[in-house]
């Protein structure tokens, strides 16, 4: 016990926790997203399927550990941010230092809260919101707002950069990075950023054109 | 030979009378600098001038000026030791610079590097984390014989890399961070790839990570500008090997 706490108060520890966090945030994103995906299957498809989750009594065990696995890479990583913050007291007036910093790098503290904000409107409209009529027709009726919808899809390009740093830096955490496979990791970041993100925009810009945008 | 044009150039350079000072940027000029000086043999010439004026020379670190002792430091135009890439301030040129050009010259900038003077910072904290745990311990007795232990030619390569880092701190000076990542990792590295480093590898790696956390360096947010501005062009795979060996020393070592 102690030496694990050791190892979790220290900076690789601390980074370790965020990037074992955010990769098990990754595999949340895949299943979400295939959920969702029966929207386009059918209204009493996706109905369904809602329903199941709501009735099923393990799915409120699984979001209490969703929830704490989402509040563990969030303040581990705003520890880390304040650290860093501490580390630097006085700052340069010329500041030019490069290397591998890219938008998602920079922002990785913006997207993060704008993540954070979509997260809080979505659970309350999605989860604790009411279902009458059926999740199919709430999901129509809130998306169907054209603001409701940018902010969605705003809210998604945000989650697209943060993963495009994201991903690949959880692997640098973990010790992977071997000159062969880093390029295929950065791209595979990418990849999974677009796929993922690009999945989940289909579904507002579909619920905009069905709602006769 | 034809005489190069001088260089007629404005600094606006860090002042700060000691740890206690706030510190401010100070303009002065730089006139008559050979296009063939070092950015220190400028920084010489601009103090002889200050010295005949009466007035106090602008303290900066250097040593042997050949880019091998990691003493000199400066963050030159926003960039540690300049922008050149894989060069020491010492080695870094005035044709770098056009005649007129405004050099901004800064300290390098953490708390875990204190100012002393100007351009001075005391970096004794990388000292502090080599010496708990950045060296094998050897039996003293005659000298064994050259080749009594083999290292396969990629390998030793692997480990000179790692300890081409000279210490001057450039990582910490870049890292948007602060974070001293890269020197551990080029330390830890450089033993962790060779037999002699074996038999303290858990516990070099384990002692040196509690030191730099110890120090006040910021954490690695992995956007890898130390590896840019390293003077000795240092990977930041060594950082994944930091990790690597600092994951497996806290799941195996017995200590």
């Amino acid at each position: 016990m102690k030496h694990s706490c050791k190892f979790l108060h220290s900076s690789i520890g601390k980074k370790f926790t965020v990037g074992a966090a955010g990769v098990l945030l990754c595999l949340f994103l895949v299943f979400h997203l295939s959920g969702n995906m029966l929207l386009f299957v059918g209204e009493s498809q996706f109905n369904a399927f809602a329903n199941t989750l709501d009735t099923n009594p393990l799915i409120p065990a699984a979001e209490i550990i969703l929830a704490a696995i989402f509040f563990a890479h969030v303040v581990v990583s705003l520890w880390l941010r304040w650290q860093n913050k501490q580390a630097r007291p006085v700052g340069y007036a010329d500041y030019r230092a490069k290397g591998g910093r890219t938008a998602g790098s920079r922002t990785m503290t913006w997207t993060a809260l704008l993540v954070l904000a979509f997260l809080i409107i979505h659970v309350k409209a999605f989860r604790f919101g009411g279902r009458d009529g059926g999740m199919y027709h709430l999901v129509l009726s809130s998306l169907s707002n054209p603001y409701m919808a940018g902010f969605y899809l705003l809210a998604l390009a945000g989650l697209a950069l943060h993963l495009s740093h994201g991903v690949q830096s959880a692997f640098q955490t973990f010790g992977l990075n071997h000159p062969k496979y880093m390029p295929a990791v950065k791209a595979l970041g990418w990849a999974f950023a677009l796929i993922i993100c690009g999945g989940f925009a289909v579904i507002p810009i579909w619920a905009l054109i069905k709602g006769g945008l | 030979m034809n005489e190069k044009k001088k260089l007629n150039l404005t600094l606006k350079i860090w002042r700060q009378k000691g740890p206690g000072d706030a510190g401010r940027f100070v303009e002065c000029k730089a006139e008559n600098i050979s296009p063939d000086a070092s950015f220190l043999e400028m920084l010489d010439v601009v103090n002889e001038g200050l010295v005949k004026r009466g007035e106090e020379a602008i303290a900066f670190d250097s040593d042997c000026r050949e880019g091998i002792c990691g003493m000199c430091s400066l963050v030159i135009n926003g960039k540690p030791h300049g922008p050149e890439l894989g060069t020491a301030t010492c080695q870094l040129h005035m044709r770098t610079f056009q005649d007129g050009d405004t050099i901004t010259v800064e300290p390098f900038r953490a708390k875990a590097f204190p100012p002393v003077k100007d351009l001075v910072v005391d970096r004794s904290a990388f000292d502090r984390i080599v010496a708990a745990g950045g060296f094998v311990s050897v039996n003293t007795g005659n000298p064994q014989d050259a080749n009594s232990i083999l290292i396969g030619h990629a390998v030793a390569e692997k480990a000179m890399d790692a300890a081409a880092c000279i210490g001057c701190g450039a990582c910490v000076a870049a890292c948007p961070n602060a974070s001293a990542m890269l020197f551990v990792a080029a330390k830890v590295s450089h033993l962790a790839l060779l037999p002699q480093g074996q038999p303290e590898r858990m516990r070099r790696v384990a002692q040196m990570r509690a030191q730099m956390d110890a120090e006040g360096f910021g954490n690695c947010s992995n956007e890898y500008a130390c590896e840019a501005a390293c003077p000795k062009e240092i990977s930041v795979r060594a950082i994944a090997r930091l990790n690597r060996e600092y994951l497996k020393a806290s799941l195996c070592s017995e200590e």
